[in-house]
């Protein structure tokens, strides 16, 4: 909880921001900006957030050498209870400076590492670093600059720098910081980089870390996380050629076209702890705007590629759906603007979220019941509530912004996507077949089926960046949208739903922690759920529940005796009902506490047992095996079974006559 | 040496292939027995694994209730299920299996040169073998356009079979040398590097269909040739593989036009199969008598693709037999049954009599 000193300080601060951005504004050469920019608001005075990291950036883009020069004000605050002596910052473009990089050794190690082109790696290098004393003087630090490599103690790696202040910084004291810097961009590498003339700019500047209490959480990069930060204002400039259509997070307040054939591009938000921005000359640069009798409107400027041009409806339809269950179910959408890139081919850039800009992914050739574009851009417009606002630390409890996100996208596909079929992709992936027999359902959604391989492969507890790299997403974004769907089908959506709203009203703009998520779960439910968390969060164990023994056999002229066994194979409990129905309709429910290894249920009644069925409302969504929960004294495997053997032998005799081409 | 000018080509130019592909069809009709032999090939060789496959499903499914939705349409919950715990052909189990998916996976698979499982390359192995036996009946049927009967079939299976199998060594190392070294020098380095800074998707699909083009391309050459060399072999009753390789590239190189045109109609006709069965092929269904409906369906397009492989058989022959099959061609010195089948032709004609 913070005291009322540092928001007073916020506030003054704050107001400090804005005379001098309002300063800036008035400069003369400083044009409206383009078509299809949004138009000019100034920085609310109204703080959402600490706004404890506030940047100026002022950045030119060489086209030529690929490289970006940028100089930068940070005026940060210590909003801990506790002095520092320094100040730790992200340098994430070092990540692929060379194959040494703790990003690149983690890829290695797990298989997922091709050694890229000579061309496509990146650095980033601070050539000045100046900070302003207690005399107000900019003090040079540039040669005390020195990389940290705080989680495994690579020397190689220099994604943490870190710069001794030479003084106390208190806490709710300030300090002001210039440097200046230039970026190689890489190839696409994790979602940033050029090819052909589209960019995709995303943790390029130096970026502080986010002092707690205990000292700087400014983790490496690594191959399986991502990013954590303190929310600020930022006002940033961007010099690139005249050609380009730019989008970036913010809105853009100015453009201003230079003598030497470039324009600089201004672009301003408050409340945010990221900035990313976009560029090319193909991007067709549409608006529209959502309304909604409650929510505050949103304008939404979709950056699309010529490619995708019939897919504008489609992108413009799931963002508005999104961003009306979104705002119905957990709380509004505060920014008055989104900008949605839809991302080049090859790019590694699609399906990313930056604060008040996402990208989302598109195919070329992309039949209307095919998942794509919405699921994508639903996911990463959903990030701007679990991510941009609510904003975890993405590098040790990834899970909290993707699991969560990854289960209420589910949710809103499940109700605003139709049709949405199950497709394959042939000859390279280019052309799609969607099966009208197979819809997607939510439960696909909630990523059920690859979490069935790996449910075992780290404890979510786990800081994010020591997961396994290959199976990383697995538990941050299957498991978790699979517990939480869990929780929903067990207590119902109403309570679910004020879960999750509580948890936004009460943790936006600032960085939660899981306990804190536990503890509204306990709140509005009012019971503990240790065991729950023990299970999904603590542990790694598996769910698995099943029908062992299911007989029913008559003993005299009037009665039958059913015998029901049901077993416990995975080591995680979970309560689940039993159901047993009776060929007369009768149905008798059994709640399993699910604790023993199985549970034995022997009934006499009139009539013979037709099914048994273990969890029926399919309350647990992680039991890794549903196939083993029912049993019927009347199978119809041999029916299900033929059927599909069928329909393979057709695909076999067809395999056989296209390969009889060779003879 | 080979020549246009034969005296026993009536007709020529692009007419000749028209005629040859009704010609191919006539054959075809006349010899029905061949049709059903071929479709018990193919049938026979997939049962045995489709009740492999039909084991692993009803033991996966057991008594569960999953099975009546699986029965009744589409358990994809289940399927996944399975798939995530199946190995070997259980693998092969997907969504594909259903409908015209089934096509594109099977043509994309080649072209893509995907690797197959090892249950799954037995029985293709198996089944180019047993389509390379019985060609050579097949072919001295329908150039003798007269029955043969069944042990005058297998026979000129058995004769012919041993000559194609050294077709087969020098085709399949062609082959090999395509898939494994052009193949992957195309789709993988040249693909790449030529795509490597394209950032639209249709630019990139469009190089790569061009490489799907190029790469059929080639392989319907070194079809076309092996086709005739296997025409060579039987028509002019030769021994010699590569010596019918060198004649049968002799054939095309004096006739492409008439080749060309009669592999266009076949390949037409071909096509319009698959884009009728794109219109037809049924979709998932359920387990009562649609689902019999749907298999005798999709037993007829397998009977309508295997027509279509005959009759690039037949037609290839008449065309080859309208041009060139004379005396000149035909080195056995007594036409005596089973001799060749131009060396028959020499017994029937007018001049020997």
């Amino acid at each position: 909880m913070h005291t009322l000193r540092p928001f007073a300080a916020a506030l003054l601060l704050c107001g400090a921001i804005v005379v001098a951005l309002t300063a800036r504004q008035q400069t003369p050469v400083e044009q409206p900006p383009a078509a299809g920019a949004t138009s000019a608001g100034p920085i609310p005075a109204e703080a959402r957030s600490p706004r404890n990291a506030n940047y100026e950036i002022d950045a030119r883009l060489d086209e030529d050498a690929k490289t970006i020069h940028g100089k930068e004000t940070i005026h940060w605050r210590n909003i801990t209870d506790e002095a520092t002596t320094e100040l730790q910052f992200h340098l994430y473009w070092n990540a692929w400076r060379d194959a040494e990089s703790t990003w690149i050794r983690e890829r290695r190690i797990a298989g997922l590492y091709q050694p890229p082109q000579p061309d496509a790696w990146s650095s980033i290098d601070v050539t000045s670093l100046r900070v302003r004393d207690a005399s107000g003087e900019m003090r040079d630090l540039s040669k005390e600059m020195r990389f940290l490599a705080p989680d495994d103690g690579n020397a190689r790696d220099r994604t943490v720098m870190s710069v001794p202040l030479g003084r106390r910084v208190g806490p709710n004291e300030g300090v002001e910081i210039e440097l200046e810097w230039t970026a190689k961009i890489p190839w696409p590498f994790a979602r940033t980089g050029w090819i052909g003339d589209y960019y995709f700019i995303a943790q390029w500047f130096p970026k502080l870390g986010v002092l707690e209490s205990g000292g700087w959480n400014t983790h490496q990069f690594h191959a399986a996380t991502e990013f954590f930060s303190d929310f600020g204002v930022y006002d940033v400039r961007l010099t690139m050629p005249r050609r380009f259509v730019v989008g970036a997070s913010g809105r853009q307040t100015a453009r201003t076209d230079n003598a030497d054939g470039t324009t600089t591009h201004r672009y301003q938000e408050a409340d945010i702890h990221d900035f990313a921005w976009t560029a090319s000359p193909e991007f067709l640069d549409l608006t529209q705007r959502f309304e909604h009798p409650t929510l505050p409107a949103v304008d939404v400027r979709l950056l699309l590629l010529p490619e995708h041009r019939g897919q504008a409806d489609r992108y413009f339809s799931i963002v508005s759906a999104t961003l009306k269950r979104y705002g119905e179910w957990f709380g509004a959408y505060p920014y008055g603007h989104i900008t949605i890139i839809d991302p080049a081919f090859q790019s590694e850039s699609d399906g990313m979220e930056y604060p008040t800009l996402v990208t989302g992914r598109a195919r070329w050739l992309a039949p209307k019941a095919t998942q794509l574009p919405e699921s994508t851009t639903a996911h990463e417009v959903g990030h701007q509530w679990w991510y941009a606002m609510v904003a975890t630390n993405e590098f040790e409890h990834a899970w909290m912004d993707e699991g969560f996100n990854t289960y209420a996208t589910a949710r809103v596909l499940a109700e605003a996507k139709d049709p949405n079929r199950v497709e394959s992709r042939y000859f390279g992936g280019f052309v799609p077949w969607s099966f009208r027999d197979i819809p997607v359902t939510r439960i696909d959604n909630d990523r059920l089926p690859a979490f069935r391989l790996n449910s075992e492969a780290d404890a979510q507890w786990t800081p994010t960046y020591q997961y396994w790299p290959g199976t990383s997403s697995i538990i941050s974004y299957n498991k978790t949208a699979l517990w939480m769907h869990t929780l929903e089908q067990r207590h119902g959506w109403p309570v679910m739903q004020r879960i999750m709203s509580t948890y936004f009203e009460r943790w936006k703009f600032k960085h939660p922690k899981p306990s804190d998520f536990f503890d509204i779960v306990r709140e509005v439910t009012n019971q503990g759920h240790y065991w729950f968390f023990d299970e999904v969060y603590r542990s790694s164990n598996t769910f698995d529940y099943g029908v062992q023994e299911f007989r029913s056999e008559r003993i005299d002229d009037k009665t039958f005796r059913t015998a029901v066994v049901v077993r416990r194979y995975g080591e995680a409990t979970f309560p689940v009902d039993v159901v047993t129905t009776f060929e007369n309709g009768e149905q008798v429910k059994e709640t399993w506490n699910g604790q023993e290894r199985r549970a034995v249920y022997v009934y006499e009644r009139p009539a013979r047992a037709a099914t048994v069925t273990v969890d029926p409302d399919r309350v647990l969504l992680l039991d890794i095996a549903y196939t083993n929960n029912s049993r019927t004294l009347t199978p119809s495997n041999g029916k299900a079974s033929l059927k599909w053997s069928l329909k393979w032998m057709v695909w076999l005799q067809d395999l056989m006559l296209t390969y009889g081409f060779f003879v | 040496m080979d020549s246009s000018s034969s005296p026993r080509s009536t007709v020529h130019g692009l007419q000749s292939s028209v005629l040859a592909w009704r010609e191919g069809w006539n054959r075809i009709l006349a010899a029905p027995a061949l049709v059903g032999g071929v479709f018990a090939l193919t049938f026979l060789l997939a049962l045995p694994l489709a009740v492999m496959m039909r084991q692993a499903l009803a033991s996966h499914l057991g008594a569960s209730l999953a099975a009546e939705t699986a029965a009744s349409g589409v358990n994809y919950d289940w399927w996944q299920e399975f798939t995530a715990q199946a190995t070997g052909l259980g693998t092969t189990f997907a969504p594909s299996v259903i409908g015209f998916a089934t096509v594109l996976d099977n043509v994309s698979g080649v072209l893509d040169a995907r690797a197959r499982v090892a249950p799954l390359a037995a029985a293709l192995a198996l089944y180019l073998v047993g389509w390379a036996f019985l060609s050579g009946g097949i072919l001295d049927r329908y150039a003798r356009q007269r029955p043969i009967h069944i042990h005058g079939f297998f026979a000129a299976s058995g004769v012919y079979g041993f000559r194609f199998l050294r077709l087969a060594v020098v085709a399949g190392l062609i082959y090999w040398w395509l898939f494994a070294y052009l193949h992957p020098w195309l789709f993988n380095t040249q693909f790449d590097n030529l795509t490597r800074g394209m950032n639209a998707e249709r630019t990139a699909f469009v190089v790569r269909a061009i490489f799907y083009v190029l790469f059929g391309a080639i392989l319907l050459v070194v079809n076309l040739v092996v086709d005739y060399t296997k025409v060579r072999i039987v028509v002019e009753d030769r021994r010699s593989a590569l010596g019918a390789i060198s004649a049968a590239i002799r054939f095309i190189r004096n006739h492409p036009r008439q080749v060309l045109a009669l592999y266009a109609l076949n390949s037409v006709t071909f096509l319009t199969v698959i884009a009728v069965w794109a219109m037809i092929a049924p979709g998932a269904g359920g387990a009562g008598l649609s689902m019999w409906a749907g298999f005798v369906l999709a037993q007829l397009y397998v009977v309508a693709r295997l027509l279509m492989k005959l009759q690039f058989i037949a037609s290839q022959i008449t065309l080859f037999q309208a041009n060139l099959a004379h005396a000149a061609y035909v080195s056995a010195p007594v036409p005596a049954w089973p001799d060749s089948p131009a060396a028959e032709a020499i017994g029937q004609s007018p001049q020997s009599t």
